[in-house]
């Protein structure tokens, strides 16, 4: 090993490379007199003695700012050395060329020249300090001014600009240049700023590096006490900021380097320095009405965003006892207001969901439009893959942000969507990389937050924040990827759904309810009224549902969901069960396509709330909410079973939801139960059907007021109630029969007017069922009984039922018990209460019609429009002719899912013979291409296509072919996708029947109205499906021909008005029933057929006179005058003799 | 009703915090083990836990400001009506 060099050595020896800079300390003196001070202060050319005087100096300034002991005398001094310091009048010429303390300066000059770095700092030292002092004196304020213009002096300004741009170790000299300049722009608020930045070359140069030159050490910049040349150049430029014109504001941020230097390290900036940046740049440049909007986007370009930004994971400590705000949470505060304020240069007007490159309010010619539909529109299918934005630097900007890891970039993110409402599709496009399949993780959830903030944006009025709707809809990918953005597709939501972890599903339920609540809101605005192109629009809303429901899950994986969600997970069965009732609502086209029983839901819904074991009230209301939403859906569903007996229950659905609705905890609020109890009791006859009836009210308060007073009364009435209520559903009519007998009778007996009088079915069935009751001898259920019926048949009289019959009643019923019944109580009061609930049952609204009740009129007005809404569907057999090219790419599977066969088979009922023998000939090529292919229903579809075309074959030449012929068979295609249909047996034997069908008769209807259904308790779905292709099929005069045209069985239409005379169909099914004969209105010389052939006004009297609910009443009556007002009135008014003209006035 | 009277005097706010309190203490109790199962995660740091609290909240939209309402005064109208 080689002998080192000792250091001694090393001293003495040459010179070294870099010699080491020595401070050594200067020395000073106290300052007593302002002449001592004069003499300290004159010039000398020897550094140490001019070091020692303005040492002193400082040391003296440093004193009289700190306002210690001595003060006054010292401020006199100071004043006395300025009186002397001012230059003379004249002096040196114009004011503008005085020099104030000519010494100072020269000394800084002269040391300039000789590179004494020691006075080059010491000299802005002590200007600084001076300017400080002065600023805080008013009578000194015209000296500190003159000091401020001596420094603007070309000689004073190079000495200036040769300090800021010292080397960058020399801090010493640039930090106080920095501090002497920022003194004198904010001297006397700003009096010099404007000639400071007319000097600008020379005053700021090097301000970009400058910026640049952070703290060096080990220690903090906080900790050590010294703030780096950054801190003094940044501070210096936000002063300048303040006090400058906007026009100089401008000029200064239109300088790249400085702006990019301003926040290139913000992130290692001491806490009071950003904070001061922040607040300086938001009070004056971004909220600064005067500066313009070009200068604040230079300020804020995204880099500078991104910068910011990058403060959300500010780390520095903030000193204790500092009232400094949280870092991260003022940099959000900066940000939401810089990117969502649109005078801040930053967010740009877009138009909503309509793209950058989209014309909405162009003309397209309407033939195209009547012929392509959409696809007249150029840029409808564009904006898949990229979405061209105005709001470029924000769709930048937020690519760099990580929603998922915070609230507060969740915040700002969601913040700016609702304000640039075209980012949203934009983000999800380019933020492919991140996928939201389910792993229990805190990004995971974070993720979830944040795609359900973004789904619950509301969508853009009229979707551009216009004051009307513009011509054409916004292009349906924008539209559905801000309903259900890219990341939630079907496969991952049905992974979400299925997961194992719960919260994951709930998560993914939660934001499935909110997309469903939008995409209504969405197809609700499609639907609007004042749209010039309604069939475009259609059309539009059309194709965003068949986008939901190909990226959301099927309905049978949100019912299988909500199957596994375990008892006492109340918030999460109310989230689940929302969510079907929301698809019910919605899109019922993909509810109903499940056969979803809700039966045994809502029997353990009910058998749970009746078990009452939950301890919180609260939890019990959010019981009754999931109980609500399973209410509604068992309205939309056909075939709930209300009184059969289940395995779950011990008592039927509709006495086990009587039950909750008497035992549920006071204070919970019950008006829908009670609504839904009143509904079906009326349709089920349990009750009289008549209009000011209270309906099922006696029972439900007899029941409440038993149970208030004795709650073991009531528990043992229940089984003998249900099988009265169940009876009395099974056979009403045997009660009314009954009840007449009683009538009858006791109108023999006494002199008492019963004939006519009605009691509710209900109580006849209770008096039947007493005998055996008493045979069983059970005491406790008869002496519940004895106290139980008094009260009912009471509140029954009270409420305006016949008191003589149910005085009868009572007296027959007392003779199935040992001791006399109490009479019939006449407590007015107990009227008045009944009649008050009765008003406020009949003023409500039910859940199955959702149509409003209008207190005081038995029929609900219905004006025309409302009436198109309820009634009118659009044409599904609408033909579009690009899809003979579309399906020729597409495989068996896509044929057949996507539609793509189905638009194909419309176009035979095209008008064009040309297009009817393209699509003959395409149908074969596709039943050959299904047939060749993997396709599990491969043979029935090839044999309905090849049916369809040996059908059509003959006839395409002369017209369009018979509507119920496509009608059958685009609805039975999606019949045969689905092996699991009730109707797949019977179309299957169909189409073994016979190759080839008649064009006179419409397919299936006798299979389904007639024949048995063949597989359990589906009459009702199937009836569903009937009447949907019916309603396609009626489009031309021709249609309606074979509706009315005579037959075995009567002419169709005749058929279906004798279906919806059926009490027990359900108003879903009703209303379809009612489209047809819209339908007809609609076709020409439909409504005079519907008078003249088929006696539809009588009918329609008949129904409307018939029906109980009074928006179903409304529907008629408005049917009616739909008839009338479309028919060949005159025709019509010879054929009634003005008689129609009567009725319908 | 004396009872309702006084929990409808309950402003909307007060109501919405309720409400918010009452959803989370359920949903706490709901997803325990997988809240448990979360806080092991390996990404789960400080910033974490307001995440979670944030996410789990959002669902209180999910409720109309009526059914709040609903929920909430059930309890102070049942604890009146046990006090009587």
């Amino acid at each position: 090993m080689g002998k080192r060099n000792s250091r001694a050595g090393d001293l003495g020896g040459g010179p070294r490379k870099r010699q080491r800079i020595v401070h050594e300390a200067p020395t000073a003196e106290e300052i007593h007199a302002s002449r001592q001070l004069f003499q300290l202060l004159a010039f000398d050319q020897d550094s140490t003695r001019a070091r020692h005087g303005l040492q002193s100096f400082k040391l003296f300034l440093d004193a009289l700012l700190a306002r210690g002991d001595g003060h006054e005398n010292r401020f006199r001094i100071l004043q006395d050395f300025l009186q002397v310091a001012q230059p003379s009048e004249g002096e040196g010429g114009g004011d503008e060329n005085r020099i104030y303390l000519p010494d100072i300066f020269q000394t800084w000059s002269h040391h300039a020249q000789v590179g004494n770095d020691n006075i080059l700092s010491a000299v802005p030292v002590v200007l600084a300090l001076l300017l400080k002092m002065l600023s805080q004196t008013l009578e000194m304020v015209p000296f500190g001014l003159g000091v401020c213009r001596t420094l603007l002096q070309k000689r004073q300004l190079e000495l200036i600009s040769r300090n800021l741009s010292a080397e960058k170790g020399k801090a010493f000299i640039i930090s106080p240049t920095l501090r002497m300049l920022r003194e004198a722009i904010c001297f006397d608020g700003g009096a010099i700023a404007r000639p400071i930045f007319r000097a600008r070359a020379l005053a700021l140069k090097s301000l970009a590096r400058n910026m640049g030159i952070v703290h060096a050490g080990e220690e903090s910049e906080e900790a050590s006490k010294t703030p780096s040349v950054r801190t003094n150049a940044v501070l210096f430029l936000l002063r300048a900021l303040k006090f400058l014109h906007p026009e100089a504001k401008r000029e200064l941020l239109s300088q790249r380097d400085i702006v990019a230097s301003l926040t290139r390290d913000i992130k290692q900036d001491p806490a009071y320095l950003v904070v001061e940046i922040l607040n300086g740049l938001r009070d004056h440049v971004l909220l600064d009405d005067k500066v313009q909007r070009d200068a604040k986007s230079n300020l804020l370009n995204a880099a500078t965003l991104i910068r910011i930004s990058s403060l959300y994971y500010y780390r520095h400590v903030i000193p204790e006892g500092s009232d400094l705000p949280s870092i991260p949470d003022a940099a959000h505060d900066f940000l939401v207001t810089a990117c969502t304020t649109p005078s801040c240069g930053v967010l740009r007007q877009d138009s909503g969901l309509y793209p950058r490159e989209t014309d909405p309010d162009a003309a397209v010619p309407s033939a195209e439009l009547d012929e392509l539909g959409l696809e007249a529109i150029v840029w409808m299918n564009r904006f898949k893959n990229e979405v061209p934005v105005r709001n470029y630097v924000l769709s930048n900007f937020l690519q760099n942000l990580r929603p998922w890891s915070s609230v507060k970039q969740n915040e700002l993110v969601t913040a700016i969507f609702k304000v640039a409402p075209e980012l949203v599709a934009d983000f999800f496009i380019n933020n492919k990389s991140f996928t939201f399949e389910p792993k229990l993780s805190a990004t995971w959830i974070g993720y979830a937050a944040f795609l359900f903030n973004a789904v619950t944006l509301p969508i853009p009025d009229n979707f551009c924040r216009t004051p009307s709707f513009l011509k054409l809809p916004p292009p349906t990918s924008i539209l559905i990827d801000n309903i259900l953005p890219l990341p939630l597709n079907q496969k991952v939501l049905v992974r979400c759904l299925a997961h194992k972890s719960k919260m994951v599903s709930f998560f993914a339920t939660r934001i499935l309810v909110v997309a469903v609540q939008k995409l209504d809101a969405a197809v609700k605005m499609h639907q609007d009224a004042s749209h010039t192109n309604k069939a475009l629009w259609t059309e539009a809303a059309r194709r965003l549902v068949d986008e939901f429901c190909q990226r959301s899950p099927g309905i049978k994986d949100m019912i299988n969901s909500y199957r596994s969600i375990a008892e006492g997970d109340i918030l999460h069965r109310e989230a689940a069960s929302l969510l079907l009732r929301l698809y019910y609502e919605v899109i019922p086209q993909v509810a109903l396509m499940a056969k979803f029983d809700v039966s045994p839901f809502l029997e353990t819904a009910l058998g749970r709330l009746s078990k009452q074991q939950m301890d919180d009230p609260r939890d019990v209301a959010l019981n009754l909410k999931e109980l609500e939403n399973l209410l509604a859906i068992a309205g939309y569903s056909p075939g709930m079973r209300w009184f059969s007996a289940s395995e779950v229950l011990t008592l039927s659905p509709f006495t086990a939801l009587l039950k909750v609705y008497v035992d549920a905890p006071h204070g919970v609020a019950l008006t829908k139960i009670r609504e839904v109890l009143n509904f079906v009791a009326v349709e089920q006859q349990l009750v009289p059907a008549q209009a000011g009836h209270p309906g099922l009210l006696p029972l439900l308060e007899a029941l409440q007021s038993s149970n208030k007073s004795s709650s073991g009364l009531i528990t043992s009435l229940w089984p003998f109630l249900d099988n009265c209520l169940t009876r009395c559903a099974t056979a009403p009519i045997k009660y009314l029969e009954t009840m007449q007998d009683i009538v009858e009778e006791a109108s023999k007996d006494s002199a008492t007017g019963l004939p006519g009088s009605v009691v509710s079915p209900i109580i006849v069935a209770m008096l039947e069922q007493l005998p055996f009751v008493t045979k069983a001898a059970d005491k406790d259920v008869l002496s519940s009984l004895a106290k139980f019926l008094p009260k009912f048949l009471s509140l029954s009289a009270a409420a305006g039922e016949s008191r003589p019959l149910l005085e009868v009643l009572l007296s027959k019923m007392s003779a199935y018990f040992s001791g006399e019944l109490s009479p019939l109580s006449k407590d007015k009061s107990k009227s008045k209460s009944s009649t008050r609930t009765s008003e406020e049952s009949l003023t409500g609204t039910t859940l199955v019609s959702g149509l409003d009740r209008k207190e005081g009129t038995t029929t609900a007005v219905i004006n025309d429009d409302e009436l198109r809404q309820i009634l009118e569907v659009s044409d599904n057999l609408e033909a579009d002719n690009s899809a003979l090219v579309k399906w020729t790419t597409k495989t068996a599977d896509e044929l057949l899912d996507e539609g793509y066969a189905v638009s194909l088979v419309t176009l035979l009922v095209s008008e064009h013979a040309s297009i009817r023998k393209e699509a003959l000939i395409n149908i074969l090529k596709m039943a050959a291409k299904v047939q060749q292919s993997e396709y599990e229903e491969k043979e029935q579809v090839w044999l309905l296509l090849s049916e369809l075309a040996e059908t059509a074959k003959g006839h395409v030449d002369d017209g369009p072919l018979p509507s119920p012929i496509v009608a059958f068979t685009c609805h039975g295609l999606r019949v045969l996708r689905d092996p699991l249909s009730s109707l797949y047996p019977k179309v299957n034997a169909f189409l073994t029947h016979s190759p080839v069908w008649n064009l006179d008769r419409l397919p299936l209807v006798d299979e389904i109205l007639v024949e048995e259904p063949s597989v359990g308790d589906s009459y009702y779905a199937q009836l569903n499906w009937l009447l949907s292709y019916l309603i396609d099929s009626l489009r031309t005069p021709q249609d309606l021909e074979l509706f009315h045209k005579k037959r075995v069985r009567g002419p169709l239409l005749e058929r279906l008005l004798v279906l919806a005379s059926n009490s027990y169909m359900r108003l879903p099914l009703k209303t379809q029933i009612l489209r047809i004969l819209y339908q007809a209105t609609s076709v020409e010389g439909g409504s005079t057929t519907l008078i003249t052939r088929l006696g539809i006004v009588n009918w329609l009297e008949a129904r409307r006179s018939a029906c109980t609910d009074v928006g179903e009443a409304g529907l008629y009556r408005a049917l009616e005058r739909r008839v009338w007002e479309s028919c060949d009135k005159e025709r019509v008014s010879a054929w009634s003799k003005q008689g129609i003209v009567d009725i319908t006035a | 009703m004396a009872d309702s009277s006084k929990s409808s005097k309950k402003t909307d706010q007060q109501v919405a915090s309720d409400f918010t309190s009452y959803y989370l203490q359920r949903v706490t109790q709901e997803f325990a083990e997988d809240l448990d199962k979360v806080r092991t995660a390996d990404d789960f740091k400080n910033d974490a836990l307001p995440l979670l609290v944030n996410a789990l909240q959002q669902g209180t939209a999910l409720f109309s400001p009526e059914d709040q309402r609903r929920i909430v005064t059930a309890e102070a109208a049942a604890a009146k009506n046990d006090s009587v």
